[in-house]
């Protein structure tokens, strides 16, 4: 037990939740493009302005998860971050295309809101860049576990293209797309009312069947493809959180089956923390499986403390403030509007994002 | 192009462009709380729509600086990753804390530029504080990083004199607090307001220049509100600039002579050494032609002491001089724009006094809008004199760029691809800023409040 609880396994736990944080805050925010492609292949205008609206005011705070992810894997564990960052020089690039995108196009698309004439083609680039990022990002963090990453002497010997594509990494990537598809409907569907949430309902069962169908076809890829981490996947403890998120997957899609929302935006989000989970616990006690363990790339202990120290003072400023902004902009998706889902809906805008704002707070 | 050559272009040019909006974000803030601040304290809603259209322009110019923030720090693994792996224990202390001021940024900008109708007026107000502290957090906890690559402190290597092998042990707050870190904190922070203040001042001296408020209801004291008080941060700091930047100086004389020998282009170790204005640096002989010496004022400036010996480039290995040309005129450049905004900040103050009243005239005016940009441009030279000044050395002494760039090859295309995004991001971003300022406004809203562009939201009764 004693080697259970060292101060480098406490930063990589920290370094899991992290990553699991950033897949249900900031993973919504990117299944908004998702869905906003998604009714512009079907040629409707779908829910785009109430997602666009409910992602405005948070979706930097979500990001910084991100950070929260590099910083920790850096000062905590710097041998692997070296290692990671020459073997997937390609997915990382090609993720931080998509995030600069991403950001840029929302951030014009917004203020390009309130202008007589807007930029072009914001929303089509956000969407495009919302489904690139999240794949890549998938790709990029199962690649530790798909054994196309090998390591001498702690040098990187495999190829920048080698390093990072498998089937296996290739569903790591179409399921991370799937994580966010599924969360932001969801999410939604706690904001809205009326016509507007019942569309969102019927797009969680959507996003929640793909999902399901996503993780469970990962499973005989891993085992042709990943056979080390399927090994890993199938002992006591990682197979535990399959079957927590079988469970909970089965629950949320039930909850929004018998129309429970508030209960199925938490087991929703509780179904992919426990997947990550499931695939974090695989990879323990590695970081690259086979090639770097967590104890092996820790830094040393006096960086360890004063990172968790940090750490734990700088959450009882974060814990409070970021409760206040979520309490902030609940309710309707529009931050102009008043938070209770009230008869007159926002966002069910027909086609066009043109649509005038119809700011109609007295 | 070599891939080092190819990496330290990506970063540089990644740092240059997040530099602008790092700058704003840090600058901005502040200006925010002061207009809010002003607007509760004495019910003048001009302050209150000035603030919420900054807030406006502001959300766009934060949401680059967060992206642009994100590349940096993909970029230090995927440029630098020897670097990253043998400096992470030591730099991870201020990039952890600095990750709860940006959290804590983003939090309260979030609130503060979406919530005008879900807050009251005071929660707005104290939403700004956050914002404020965690900006100038954010910049001083990441100044300590680079401090930290100017003077590493704090750990101790495998090797004598060399981070290659990695080290055997560390002690991370030694490491955040080094030497150089009060200065260069100070300095960079500070230099945020000025930046930032005049930018701000500049835009609105130039629709009192063309006679048309930005609010398209001729409000001119309106804007000349906003032009003083932008203007006043902004002075507030010019005269600390100096003071705060002498003291660098002289800081740097003790803990990086080379650094201070290639800005002033000094390479004889000498007592009594001359300051160099300008010319051009010849490392081959040694020499500064065209240059307008002052005679000991390098070491009167340095030293506090016309006669006291400076440390010449001559002192150290030849491979390991930084490019004096790029250092020396760098900052000569910062210390020339300093002068300038010097000068018209103490005109319009001047003429303010002197007139009692603030309608300053065209010329003013104009030498306001001229002066504008520099507060930027001088963050850029003094960020070009610290990063030219410590090469070849990424770590000062431990390592060399060479030694920390990643062994990937064709960084040139990522360097090309960036290249190409921000620079169509640049292009985009000017397009947007000139469509809300020169279109007229939106026919929508109510007619008898002022709807510009930058006010998109009405004020006052909100029921």
């Amino acid at each position: 037990m004693s080697d259970l609880v060292t101060a480098a396994n406490a930063a990589a736990a920290l370094l899991g939740a992290a990553l699991v944080f950033y897949a249900v805050f900031a993973g919504a925010d990117f299944g908004v493009g998702v869905w906003i492609a998604e009714s512009r292949l079907r040629g409707r205008g779908g829910h785009q302005l109430s997602l666009l609206r409910a992602m405005g005011p948070v979706w930097e705070t979500n990001h910084i998860w991100l950070i929260v992810v590099i910083v920790t894997l850096f000062t905590a564990f710097p041998s692997a971050f070296a290692a990671l960052f020459i073997a997937l020089l390609v997915p990382l690039v090609l993720l931080l295309l998509g995030i600069t995108v991403r950001g840029a196009a929302f951030a014009y698309w917004h203020y390009g809101e309130s202008l007589p004439r807007r930029l072009p083609a914001t929303v089509e680039t956000l969407a495009v860049a919302s489904l690139l990022t999240p794949f890549f990002m998938g790709m990029a963090v199962t690649s530790p576990a798909a054994g196309t990453i090998r390591l001498v002497q702690g040098e990187v010997v495999t190829g920048a293209w080698e390093s990072w594509t498998s089937g296996f990494t290739l569903m790591g990537g179409l399921t991370a797309l799937g994580i966010c598809a599924y969360l932001t409907p969801i999410y939604m569907t706690v904001r809205t009312a009326g016509e507007t949430r019942e569309g969102f309902r019927r797009r969680g069962i959507a996003g929640a069947l793909t999902l399901g169908v996503l993780t469970t076809a990962t499973l005989p890829v891993a085992w042709r493809s990943a056979p080390d981490f399927f090994a890993e996947l199938t002992s006591p403890v990682p197979l535990a959180f399959v079957a927590a998120a079988v469970i909970l997957g089965i629950t949320a899609l039930g909850d929004l089956w018998i129309k429970q929302y508030r209960a199925a935006q938490l087991t929703a989000a509780a179904t992919v923390t426990t997947t990550i989970g499931g695939f974090l616990a695989a990879l323990y006690p590695d970081l690259i499986l086979g090639q770097m363990s967590i104890q092996e790339a820790a830094a040393p202990r006096s960086t360890l403390i004063a990172y968790l120290v940090t750490l734990a003072l700088g959450s009882l400023i974060l814990v409070p403030s970021l409760a206040y902004l979520y309490y902030t902009y609940r309710g309707n998706p529009d931050p102009e509007l008043p938070p209770n889902p009230t008869n007159h809906e926002s966002g069910d805008e027909p086609p066009a994002t043109e649509e005038p704002e119809s700011d109609e707070s007295r | 192009m070599t891939t080092e050559l190819a990496a330290r272009a990506l970063m540089g040019m990644s740092l240059g462009f997040h530099i602008v909006y790092a700058a704003l974000g840090i600058g901005i803030p502040l200006l925010l709380l002061l207009a809010e601040g002003i607007s509760l304290k004495t019910g003048d809603e001009d302050y209150h729509r000035m603030a919420r259209g900054w807030a406006r322009t502001s959300a766009v110019l934060f949401a680059i600086g967060a992206v642009s923030g994100t590349a940096l720090s993909f970029e230090l693994g995927f440029l630098f990753p020897y670097f990253m792996d043998a400096a992470g224990p030591m730099i991870g202390l201020p990039f952890t804390m600095e990750g709860f001021a940006f959290f804590l940024e983003a939090i309260f900008l979030g609130l503060y530029l979406y919530g005008e109708k879900r807050l009251s007026r005071r929660a707005l107000f104290l939403a700004t504080i956050p914002i404020a502290v965690g900006s100038a957090a954010s910049a001083v906890f990441v100044i300590s990083v680079n401090a930290w690559m100017n003077s590493p402190e704090g750990f101790a290597t495998l090797t004598a004199g060399s981070l290659a092998d990695g080290i055997a042990s560390v002690n991370p707050l030694d490491a955040m607090t080094t030497s150089a870190w009060p200065h260069m904190a100070v300095h960079g922070t500070i230099a945020s307001y000025v930046a930032a203040g005049l930018a701000v001042a500049g835009f609105y001296a130039w629709s009192l220049l063309r006679n048309r408020s930005p609010l398209r209801d001729g409000n001119r004291p309106y804007d000349r509100k906003a032009m003083t008080l932008s203007l006043g941060v902004a002075t507030a700091v010019i005269p600390l600039m100096a003071v705060s930047g002498h003291l660098s100086a002289q800081s740097l004389a003790d803990d990086q002579p080379r650094k201070l020998a290639a800005m002033e282009a000094h390479f004889e170790t000498r007592e009594g050494a001359p300051l160099i204005l300008g010319g051009i640096p010849n490392p081959d002989t040694g020499e500064v032609a065209l240059g307008i010496p002052i005679p000991r004022g390098l070491s009167l400036l340095a030293h506090n002491d016309p006669n006291a010996a400076v440390t010449g480039l001559e002192d150290f290995p030849r491979d390991t001089w930084p490019n004096t040309l790029v250092v020396h005129w760098s900052f000569d450049a910062m210390v020339l724009m300093w002068l300038a905004m010097m000068g018209a900040a103490a005109w319009f103050w001047i003429d303010r006094i002197r007139r009692r009243e603030s309608s300053p005239d065209r010329r003013l005016l104009k030498a306001i809008v001229g002066v504008s940009p520099l507060g930027m441009l001088a963050i850029e030279a003094g960020w070009f004199v610290t990063e030219f000044g410590r090469q070849p050395f990424i770590v000062r002494e431990y390592m060399r760029v060479s030694e920390a760039v990643t062994p990937r090859e064709g960084i040139w295309l990522v360097l090309l691809v960036f290249f190409a995004v921000y620079s169509a991001l640049t292009v985009m971003l000017i397009w947007l800023l000139l469509r809300a300022t020169i279109s007229p406004a939106p026919a929508a809203a109510d007619t008898s409040e002022p709807a510009g562009p930058k006010t998109q939201s009405q004020e006052g009764d909100r029921s």
